[in-house]
């Protein structure tokens, strides 16, 4: 099973932070988390399935490029982080 | 207004939403806020057909935009739908996949209530260009698709804050006819409740474009009716300010003997026909002209402008949003005035005397005002 951390901003719509899944991609894996936690819906992903502007998912460390990161596949000793970056002002 | 005791001035800033109150004297006032904390609140809207009822705009970064509405005049939030985003407690992994062309949503950039024959719609401007309509106050939401499947789509331009919609206009003695405004696409009116839409331009320079007077493609700011004679429209874009006295047809250039007639707000006064309300700025910073607050009165029957605001009071180079003047109902018709700076000018008797609200705001999008 993957592991798959949430930063700290996401805890207003998810109970925890650490957990672990065996989503394929990216997509299914927040597939995966929507599932599980409705209230996380439209937030990391707009309505067309792209992740929002301020999302990074780094996958054992890399980030992963903007464009297709949704499709990037995962196997189960993979270790993922969704962070949020610094905007506004 | 008799019978009237306060007055409930609401404000959208890069920070929150917040409400300033004060009895009709206008003179103290407290401030409750912020709400939807953080985020980008571009408009803040109550429902006059609805005492208590509030609607705000909320735009954020990291999440996206988001509705909410407030029963209880502003003590309590709860988020309500977007178009394409239902509300938390019906998100589905089947949600259907909205069309490509208005999605994503960037910003919502007005709210508007629908007319009192119909007490539970409500009408939402937004970027990407698009006006949805919702006849459950927010619940859900259609796409009006004479408007955002129109034919001339492909000609419209982003203006500097995005392609957006972010003026609505409900003519009250025919409220299927409608006005709204899109940055960079101009003017368009319906007739028949939204099925078909035609741009209304004529007369409106774009001064930005290779042909100077375009059937569409003006970057309108913002439109107000007249508040007796809604064949009467106050018009002030990026090329000027604009009267119209017949339903938007044809348009008359009056802000040329202005020192500058760009800007970006008009509103007009329950009470005071002929008349409509400007804050002209610098067209190049978007900053008061002379580094002086000044409003500006239209009077239709003698064409002529008056300035309203003595020189001296609130010096400084800050500027005025689209949404960011307001002018209540009551007999005195007090103008709210907020800034890019974050402070709440106000006027208790119509442009006679000016004041501030003692605090200091985030910068501020938007203004509305409430009476009760």
């Amino acid at each position: 099973m993957a592991e798959v951390r949430l930063d700290g901003m996401l805890r207003q719509f998810v109970p925890r932070t650490s957990l672990t899944s065996s989503a394929g991609s990216v997509d299914l894996l927040l597939d995966e988390l929507e599932a599980r936690y409705p209230r996380l819906k439209h937030r990391i992903r707009d309505e067309t399935h792209r992740l929002r502007p301020f999302v990074k998912v780094f996958v054992n460390g890399e980030e992963l490029p903007r464009d297709g990161a949704e499709a990037h596949r995962l196997g189960p000793s993979d270790s993922i982080d969704i962070l949020h970056s610094i905007q506004g002002g | 207004m008799v019978g009237k005791r306060s007055v409930s001035v609401w404000l959208g800033t890069r920070k929150g939403a917040y409400v300033a109150r004060s009895n009709v004297a206008r003179k103290k006032w407290t401030v409750h806020g912020p709400f939807q904390d953080g985020s980008d609140v571009f408009h803040v809207a109550p429902d006059p057909r609805h005492p208590g009822t509030v609607y705000s705009a909320a735009n954020n970064g990291w999440w996206g935009p988001a509705l909410y509405r407030s029963r209880d005049g502003g003590k309590k939030w709860t988020e309500v739908s977007v178009p394409g985003t239902p509300r938390f407690g019906e998100r589905k992994m089947t949600d259907g996949e909205p069309p490509a062309a208005k999605f994503p949503i960037k910003n919502l950039w007005h709210i508007e209530p629908g007319p009192p024959g119909e007490p539970k719609s409500v009408f939402l401007g937004v970027d990407p260009a698009a006006l949805y309509r919702s006849d459950d106050e927010g619940a859900h939401w259609e796409g009006v698709s004479g408007i955002n499947e129109h034919s001339t789509r492909s000609r419209w331009n982003p203006g500097a804050g995005g392609l957006c919609l972010h003026t609505i206009l409900i003519d009250p003695q025919q409220p299927r006819r409608m006005y709204i405004g899109i940055s960079a696409a101009g003017t368009f009116k319906t007739e028949d409740g939204g099925a078909h839409w035609s741009p209304c331009n004529k007369g409106v320079e774009a001064p930005f474009l290779p042909e100077k007077f375009p059937e569409l493609g003006q970057c309108v700011h913002k439109v107000a009716l007249d508040p007796e004679d809604p064949s009467v429209l106050y018009r002030q874009d990026h090329g000027g300010i604009y009267v119209s006295r017949d339903r938007a047809d044809h348009w008359t250039r009056v802000g040329k003997p202005l020192p500058e007639d760009f800007g970006f707000v008009v509103a007009t006064a329950a009470g005071r026909p002929g008349e409509a309300t400007f804050i002209p700025e610098i067209g190049e910073s978007r900053t008061a002209i002379g580094g002086q607050f000044q409003v500006y009165r239209w009077h239709r029957d003698s064409k002529k402008w008056s300035p309203l605001v003595r020189k001296g009071l609130f010096p400084g180079f800050f500027g005025v949003h689209r949404e960011g003047m307001a002018i209540d109902d009551l007999p005195t018709n007090g103008i709210y005035v907020g800034s890019t700076t974050g402070t709440l000018v106000l006027s208790p008797d119509y442009g006679r005397s000016w004041s501030a609200v003692p605090y200091q705001f985030p910068g501020i999008h938007s203004v509305s005002v409430s009476t009760a």
